[in-house]
């Protein structure tokens, strides 16, 4: 029985990796199988590039769970270290001809840098006073790059003009003119931050983060050096978030200050994974499951179409018009919903509130009491 | 010279204007430690309520603050019961996410039954002045200085004289005790939000002659408004409207001696400068 | 009982029909319909839809006209919300999901610039009709054409109007941080030194700021004799009150296109008076159909058009009569648009290559003045109805 297991298991979290028993494994091991085969079924671009939305997604999501989620520490700005990414890269590739697999280590090094700087400013706040520091700290870099023209082209932005062709040996790789390469690319992304995600939380960094999270002030007196651990975190999670960035410059190949650096989208970034559920590994990846497919859905007035083709409202009718006009650019507003939602009835996001139904019919006995934010008990 | 004086007084004007969200957010703050980050949205509501009397009745702006006042104080209240107060024990993050995703569903809604299309209010006076001392004086901008001025001052008399008003002053002090001494939290926790979101709405009705109307407006002065509190001290009020008037100057003289598109940046430096140095604010008792 | 061979050529019909089905869901350009294709981006919300919407009214007269004259075609509308990003998705869709034939807009420069490249990588005839940003149509792009005049001469014919009525010395430019007012601000601050005015205030604004009073107030201070401003509408209307609340009087308010030539802002009488303007068309000019199609515009939509209404009309037009013409085929309708000529509500209009554009039509812009709440065409020559009222007389 599932819940017999979990009791199993918590006293040796150490040798097992908690909850990791065979059978998720192998379905884990599946679907990226699948996921990998994925673009040799199917070769709509349309799809493909819904799917590179989806990696982005669940890329930016682990990104910011390190910080958020493990540490406890909500960063509302992390679309500094991903415009500065996107920015470090395309600046590079585009004024100086730098191939962007040089390019990414500038990018790195530089959202490492102002990670430091940041982590050495506002760690020293609590709670709300460092989630509006991180915000104002985001606006300033926006205004910068906005207003630095000779830079960084300013409002206008940057149009890439061509990536230069993938060569390995001789051989050419990609030449990046079609979806396919990008499509693997953000799978890896994706994979990536998933790995890292899974590493710090089974780890002893995971354990200070943890505390940290739970009660800053015990963590201290156990000995935990609390900015240096907490600088490592935002360290790992500003570099991963600065690959997102870097990987949507060369994705979408047009960058402007509003675009990679605005406030909505560091908003975003904490949304994919509270809705998820925050503090676990996969709860980034079900935020991205929810709010990507949601939000193109609505954007090319599918849900409008498919309520017509059903016959529930009639297109020309006024309801219909209205939701024609205006469904497609409700995401947001849904987005907010949820989010409203999950904080009032599912603090621990729509993967714990699964968990917890599941949980509860094959263990009819919680002994444990669910806490507010992530779990303590070793449970993903 | 007379430019120095010419933005100082617009940045005086101005900051007014921010001085009325910044009170409205201090007291939500101090009352019930909630930091609401929908609070610009609630601006934006009071703008557009202000844009529908205006352009339904033809009743002026100005005018029209009778009706918007109540009018935003039920909503605030009505917002406190069915949402803030289930979240007022929970982790202050989840608080900040709730309200961020309040502000996402106002800012959302009034987005589908308006549009994004900016709306502006045109009156007589709009772009009228007065002549002070040789300067030339916005005058819509100056009526509304007025009337935050005396909403300011019978805030503070209520606050200080009224048994609610000291009510409420207990509950920010320490809400434990004045809830053994017999005063209903609970009820203390409506009124500030109302009040709060009362304040947030007049000061949209008072800025929305010289300013233009979108669903997104509220984006700009919830930042802001977060920097006067913390400037100013959370939970006091005569150190929001300082902190309205000290950003309001600061973003004037920017604007002219370093570059309109970098004024922002300095509030924000401002801002950071205070969490690091002083983050008790001006005129506020630490409570980090 | 069926024989064998029946079945046999069930299941065969049965697989065939399947697998058509999963081709077309993963190549749905096979499936395409008969009809001819046309796509339009456009910001029809977010913060350009008040402008957006003139574009579409534009299209949408022209479908009337189209469906009148027997051209077949249909329209397939996307929305950019005023971003250059989903401009791009929109186009991607466009050709490689609807197949169309071509593509007309989008309306921003940014979205135009990045849509740009699109239509040259894919190879799909993009017409533009109202992006001023010059470099849209320098890049060398054989598939991309563009019907209205590019920023360049929305600031050259504003300067060559005051210069012909008087003298002015010096210019301020005061224009919003965005791909339009960056780039139609650095044309005007080229043409200016080439015209020996001296640039004396550059002072790019942040869009939505409630207070732009330091900021003028500061240009009053330099004492500029023209002010050259590029903003969307409300900013516009907001630049004007707060410029006349700390009195700043210049020879004369020079207005780069946009939100200056919206009947919003001129019916604003106490701030637009004697504002001069570029405008890509008025109503009252000499093109055949231009005043009709005011009038038609007017009763159908209650507002009279913009500029831009009548540039997205005119490049439907274009681009479907084309289209049709050329039975759909994009490498065909790419050569008939190079070789073409027109002529209709916006003049003459052929694509040419000259001077570093390619595929640009060379259309003459207008310089308009708003007297009494209204426009009147002032420059050039050719084109005026009434004199300009310079310099400023004042608030």
């Amino acid at each position: 029985m599932r819940g017999a297991r979990q009791v199993k298991t918590f006293g040796r979290i150490h040798l097992t990796a908690s909850g990791f028993a065979a059978l998720p494994l192998l379905i884990v091991a599946a679907v990226v199988a699948a996921l990998f085969v994925f673009p040799w079924l199917v070769a709509s671009p349309y799809l493909l590039h819904l799917m590179i939305l989806l990696f982005l997604s669940v890329a930016m999501g682990e990104s910011w769970n390190v910080i958020g989620g493990y540490c406890g520490q909500y960063s509302v700005g992390h679309a500094a270290y991903f415009g500065v990414g996107a920015y470090a890269a395309l600046m590079l590739l585009q004024y100086k001809h730098i191939a962007p697999w040089w390019g990414v280590w500038v990018a790195i090094a530089a959202a490492l840098i102002i990670s430091l700087l940041i982590g050495t400013i506002c760690f020293r706040l609590r709670g709300p006073y460092f989630v509006l520091a991180s915000i104002a700290v985001a606006e300033i870099i926006r205004l910068v790059v906005l207003n630095w023209k000779q830079l960084t082209n300013g409002a206008e932005g940057i149009l890439l003009v061509d990536i230069p062709p993938l060569m390995l040996g001789g051989r050419l790789v990609t030449d990046w003119l079609s979806k396919t390469p990008f499509y693997y690319l953000g799978l890896i992304l994706a994979l990536a931050t998933l790995l890292v995600n899974y590493l710090v939380q089974h780890s002893k960094l995971g354990y200070y983060l943890q505390a940290i999270r739970e009660d800053q002030d015990a963590a201290h007196s156990l000995g935990i050096n609390l900015s240096f651990y907490k600088n490592v975190a935002l360290a790992i999670s500003a570099l991963l978030t600065a690959l997102s960035g870097v990987f949507y410059g060369l994705y979408i190949g047009f960058i402007d200050p509003a675009s990679v650096l605005g406030v909505d989208l560091s908003v975003q970034m904490v949304l994919i994974c509270i809705i998820g559920g925050i503090g676990t590994n996969f709860g980034p990846v079900v935020g991205a499951l929810v709010l990507v497919p949601l939000s193109e859905a609505l954007r090319a007035n599918l849900l409008s179409k498919f309520l017509f083709s059903i016959g529930v409202v009639q297109e020309t009718s006024r309801v219909g018009g209205f939701l024609k006009e205006n469904l497609a650019h409700a995401h947001v507003l849904i987005y907010g919903i949820l989010v409203v939602v999950v904080i009032l009835f599912m603090p621990d996001g729509v993967l714990g509130f699964g968990k917890k139904l599941i949980a509860r019919r094959a263990r009819p006995l919680s002994a444990t009491p669910t806490p507010l934010v992530g779990g303590l008990d070793g449970s993903t | 010279m007379r430019v120095l004086l010419q933005s100082t007084a617009s940045g005086i004007l101005i900051g007014g204007v921010y001085a009325l969200v910044g009170i409205g957010l201090t007291i939500i703050y101090g009352v019930m430690r909630v930091i609401n980050f929908a609070h610009g949205e609630l601006l934006m509501i009071g703008m557009y309520l202000t844009w529908i009397i205006f352009t339904s009745f033809g009743v002026d702006p100005f005018l029209s603050i009778a009706i918007t006042i109540p009018a935003m104080f039920l909503f605030g209240a009505f917002l406190q019961r069915v949402l803030i107060n289930r979240v007022l024990n929970a982790l202050p993050q989840n608080q900040i996410l709730l309200t961020i995703g309040l502000g996402l569903v106002l800012s959302n809604v009034v987005m589908l039954i308006y549009t994004s299309d900016y709306k502006i209010i045109t009156t007589r006076y709009s772009s009228s002045t007065i002549n002070l001392a040789g300067l030339p004086i916005s005058t819509p901008l100056a009526i509304s200085l007025l009337i935050t001025t005396v909403i300011t001052a019978i805030l503070y008399f209520f606050l200080l004289k009224t048994d609610t008003g000291q009510a409420i002053r207990a509950t920010a002090q320490d809400r434990d005790a004045a809830q053994l001494m017999g005063i209903n939290v609970k009820r203390m926790s409506v009124l500030a939000f109302g009040i709060g979101t009362a304040l947030a709405g007049t000061a949209g009705a008072l800025v929305s002659p010289t300013y233009y109307i979108f669903p997104q407006v509220g984006g700009a002065f919830t930042l802001k408004a977060f920097v006067i509190v913390v400037l100013g001290g959370m939970g006091s009020v005569i150190g929001a409207t300082l902190g309205g008037i000290i950003i309001g100057v600061t973003e004037s003289l920017a604007a002219v001696y370093v570059s309109s598109g970098m004024k922002e940046v300095f509030v924000y430096v401002l801002f950071l400068l205070v969490l690091l140095f002083k983050p008790a604010g001006l005129l506020g008792r630490s409570r980090m | 009982m069926r024989s064998t061979a029946e079945i046999a050529r069930c299941a065969r019909s049965a697989s065939l029909s399947v697998a058509a089905l999963a081709a077309s869901l993963a190549f749905p350009g096979w499936v395409a319909a008969e009809t001819l294709k046309i796509g339009v981006i456009n910001s029809v919300t977010g913060p350009e839809a008040p402008i957006g919407e003139n574009l579409t009214n534009g299209i949408k007269l022209a479908e009337e006209d189209l469906a009148k004259s027997g051209t077949k075609v249909e329209l397939v509308w996307e929305d950019d919300t005023g971003k250059p990003q989903i401009a791009m998705s929109a186009m991607e869709k466009l050709a490689t999901r609807d197949g169309v034939a071509g593509v007309v807009g989008p309306y921003t420069s940014a979205s135009a610039n990045a849509v740009a490249k699109l239509a040259q990588r894919y190879q799909v005839p993009l017409l533009v009709p109202a992006a001023a940003k010059e470099e849209i149509t320098r890049q060398g792009y054989q598939w991309v054409y563009r019907l209205n005049a590019p920023a360049n001469v929305y600031a050259q014919v504003l300067l060559d109007a005051v210069t012909e009525v008087g003298k002015p010395k010096t210019i301020a430019f005061i224009y919003e941080n965005t791909d339009f007012g960056t780039s139609t601000a650095d044309a005007g601050k080229k043409y200016a030194e080439k015209k020996g005015i001296k640039i004396v205030a550059d002072e790019p604004y942040s869009k939505g700021s409630p207070d732009y009073r330091s900021t003028l107030t500061k240009v009053k201070s330099l004492n500029p004799e023209l002010v050259f401003m590029v903003s969307y509408v409300v900013d516009a209307i907001l630049l004007m009150r707060q410029a006349r609340e700390v009195g700043l009087k210049p020879q004369a308010f020079l207005g780069g296109g946009a939100g200056f030539t919206t009947a919003q802002f001129a019916s604003d009488k106490a701030i637009s008076g004697n504002v001069l303007t570029s405008t890509q068309w008025a109503d009252d000019v000499k093109w055949p159909g231009a005043s009709d199609f005011a009038k038609r515009y007017l009763s159908k939509f209650g507002k009279e058009p913009t500029y831009h209404a009548a540039c997205a009309y005119a490049s439907m037009m274009i681009m479907a009569d084309t289209a049709a013409k050329q039975g759909g085929d994009r490498k065909k309708i790419r050569n008939a648009l190079a070789s073409g000529s027109w002529k209709g509500i916006m003049g003459d209009v052929k694509f040419e290559a000259y001077d570093g554009y390619t595929n640009q039509n060379k259309h003459p812009m207008l310089v308009l003045q708003i007297q009494n709440g209204n426009f009147a065409a002032v420059y050039p020559p050719d084109f005026a109805t009434k004199k300009p009222v310079y310099p400023f007389p004042g608030w």
